[in-house]
């Protein structure tokens, strides 16, 4: 009895995990085909033509194409900025023991938990007080400031797994606190430097909801500009224009585990013993 | 002119004193180690030298030089941390050379002098290699001659050997001692481990709570140590406590411990009455199971009963429990003789000389080793 409730349990398991499997992949599945569809209008699934009509739709329109130049734009410019303020305040935070570092840390990282929505909100607010309309700017620095938190957590977690010891053999041995630092602590961080980069792209990339709030029609976003066809034009362009835009993540992922190793960045380093 | 000198130095953490007005020299070339338990302050010490930390009062000089205000990079100091702390991201070879280039050495007389290093250190054919390829005695090895590389006036060893395990250390000891005497660098060993302590250095400096507790030769120190502290920390002791009664010829004193314990040890200046701790090592001991064997000698006889045997390949160890009550530990080379099985009768037999008479202490001292390395058994 015992033996077959065991067995059972962890049948349960196997259904629950295919079922949340069938949930992600599906969707993705259905919307790559579709955005294949050979016919002119909607219709059901699956497709009956193949054909990149929706990708020529797509590359052919200005609306959008403006939109990804603008998404390739700020996500760069944003997730640059982030990873220098991120890998700035994570040295301070794991070198020096000062008062109301703890606080600073939850401070840094608030805007994890704090609703995206409200993100939009309080940095459009922040932004007309310093007198700043232009849609870029506000983008970018809307983006900067939720994933700071990520490119912060990375370079910690890389930093907090290099020995102090190293740092003062390279001292020891002549190395000023600047060289040390550039060769003995940032070749070290480095993968989780990276990786904050790459996230903080792959974010900024397919942020909605904060870009909604700061955007003005000269700087629409690509995600924006989907949502906004969905509203007006509904047709299979959409779908295309996912793809694409799961496309550039999935490059950018690969490209990260060809010259990193994932595995290396998300289970990253030399551990203090 | 010293090579390394602390005067007066002292360190503080918060309520804490590590390091309490602790003076020091060390002479050009000698090998010296700052032995002590841990938490004793010979890690912050080391810190101090090195310049990871400033000291609180007092000076340090490295080659006649006050190291006041000087960065750990402004001085010439070769360190091997307890961890190696190899450059996991450097080749061997990289790691040998760092210092070198930090140093400003030629470019074209690096690769010769690493090459000559890592001859020195018997790792030629490792130069490629990664740390997180070789084998704890090796990166030891590389972390030496990196440090060695720079040339420095005095070089560091925090617990050198404490990463390794035991066959290996003996083996390693005996190549580092090897090492430093070919190189003649003036070198600092910070050591929780006597025997480490008495192999590696010409000199030894017992430090407690942050404060020197007796320094000298290695043979000193363990031969005679000043205090109970000393005594216990420098290996196994048999200790009796109780008072000097009558002297019994020159240099020569009756001892009566608080157990009844009769013998005679030596000591010079000792006075009727005197309160006394007797340290006898377990070494100096011997065991006799006829009573009657050797009687004449002038050695001191207790007689007792085995309670148990230890057999531990090399040595036999023997705990006899004396019959004024106290127990003792006698150690044998064993030379194949067998174990005497519980209760066997036997006379603990040992020389006056090999009694060390110090000042009664009072209440026992705390244990320096949480009591594994203690005579004394439940």
């Amino acid at each position: 009895m015992t033996r077959l409730l065991d067995t059972a349990f962890v049948a349960l398991f196997g259904v629950v995990l295919v079922a949340a499997a069938v949930f992600l992949i599906v969707p993705i599945v259905m919307t790559v085909l579709m955005s294949f569809d050979g016919r002119e209008y909607l219709g059901r699934f699956p497709p009956p033509v193949l054909s990149l009509r929706w990708y020529t739709a797509f590359f052919f329109d200005s609306y959008y194409m403006v939109a990804l130049r603008n998404s390739a734009m700020v996500s760069t410019v944003a997730a640059t900025m982030a990873t220098v303020t991120g890998v700035t305040a994570a040295v301070l935070l794991d070198r020096y023991r000062f008062r109301g570092r703890e606080a600073l840390s939850a401070f840094f990282l608030s805007p994890l938990v704090v609703p995206t929505v409200v993100m939009g909100f309080s940095v459009l607010m922040f932004l007309s007080l310093l007198g700043l309309y232009d849609g870029f700017v506000r983008l970018i620095a809307g983006h900067i400031v939720i994933t700071v938190p990520y490119t912060i957590r990375t370079t910690l977690a890389s930093l907090v797994g290099i020995k102090r010891s190293l740092v003062e053999a390279a001292l020891s041995l002549g190395a000023d606190e600047r060289r040390a630092f550039r060769e003995i602590t940032l070749p070290l961080a480095k993968t989780g430097i990276v990786a904050g980069a790459v996230l903080a792209f792959a974010l900024s990339f397919e942020e909605v909801s904060v870009s909604l709030f700061l955007y003005d029609p000269p700087s629409t976003t690509l995600p924006v500009a989907i949502l906004g066809a969905m509203r007006s034009q509904f047709n299979l362009t959409l779908a295309s224009a996912s793809v694409v835009m799961m496309g550039v993540t999935a490059v950018l992922v690969l490209v990260l585990d060809r010259v990193f190793g994932l595995d290396r960045i998300i289970g990253a380093g030399i551990y203090r013993s | 002119m010293s090579a390394v000198e602390l005067q007066d130095v002292v360190k503080r953490f918060g309520s804490v004193t590590a390091v309490d007005a602790l003076s020091f020299s060390v002479r050009p070339g000698q090998c010296v180690s700052l032995l002590g338990p841990s938490g004793c302050g010979k890690t912050t010490t080391l810190r101090l030298i090195a310049g990871f930390e400033a000291p609180d009062r007092g000076t340090v000089r490295i080659a006649g030089r006050d190291m006041a205000g000087r960065r750990p990079y402004e001085r010439s100091v070769g360190l091997v941390f307890q961890d190696y702390a190899l450059f996991p991201h450097m080749t061997v070879e990289e790691n040998v050379a760092y210092g070198m280039r930090q140093r400003g050495v030629a470019r074209g007389e690096i690769p010769d002098r690493v090459r000559r290093w890592l001859e020195q250190v018997r790792l030629v054919g490792f130069e490629r290699r990664r740390p997180s390829q070789l084998s704890g005695g090796e990166q030891q090895r590389v972390a030496l001659a990196r440090a060695l590389a720079i040339e420095p006036d005095v070089l560091l060893l925090d617990e050198p050997l404490s990463n390794l395990d035991a066959k290996l250390r003996q083996e390693l000891r005996l190549e580092l001692k090897a090492l430093l005497g070919s190189v003649r660098t003036t070198t600092i060993v910070v050591t929780h481990d006597q025997e480490e302590a008495i192999t590696l250095s010409e000199h030894v400096i017992i430090v407690n709570r942050g404060r020197i507790e007796q320094q000298g030769a290695p043979g000193d120190v363990y031969g005679r140590p000043r205090n109970r502290f000393v005594a216990e920390f420098m290996g196994r002791t048999n200790w009796f406590t109780g008072r000097l009664t009558q002297t019994t010829g020159p240099g020569r004193w009756r001892f009566e411990s608080e157990a009844k314990a009769v013998f005679t040890v030596a000591h010079d200046a000792g006075r009727e009455g005197l309160a006394v701790d007797v340290a006898v090592r377990p070494e100096r001991m011997g065991v006799e199971r006829d009573a009657a064997n050797g009687a004449a000698s002038a050695d001191n006889r207790l007689s007792g009963r085995i309670t148990v045997g230890e057999y531990l390949g090399a040595d036999l160890h023997h705990w006899v429990r004396l019959e004024s009550g106290e127990r003792v530990l006698v150690v044998e080379k064993n030379v194949g003789q067998s174990l005497d099985p519980a209760g066997t009768p036997v006379v603990v037999r040992f020389d006056p000389s090999g009694c060390i008479v110090l000042p009664a202490s009072g209440a026992a001292p705390a244990d320096p080793r949480g009591g594994h390395d203690r005579a004394e058994r439940p």
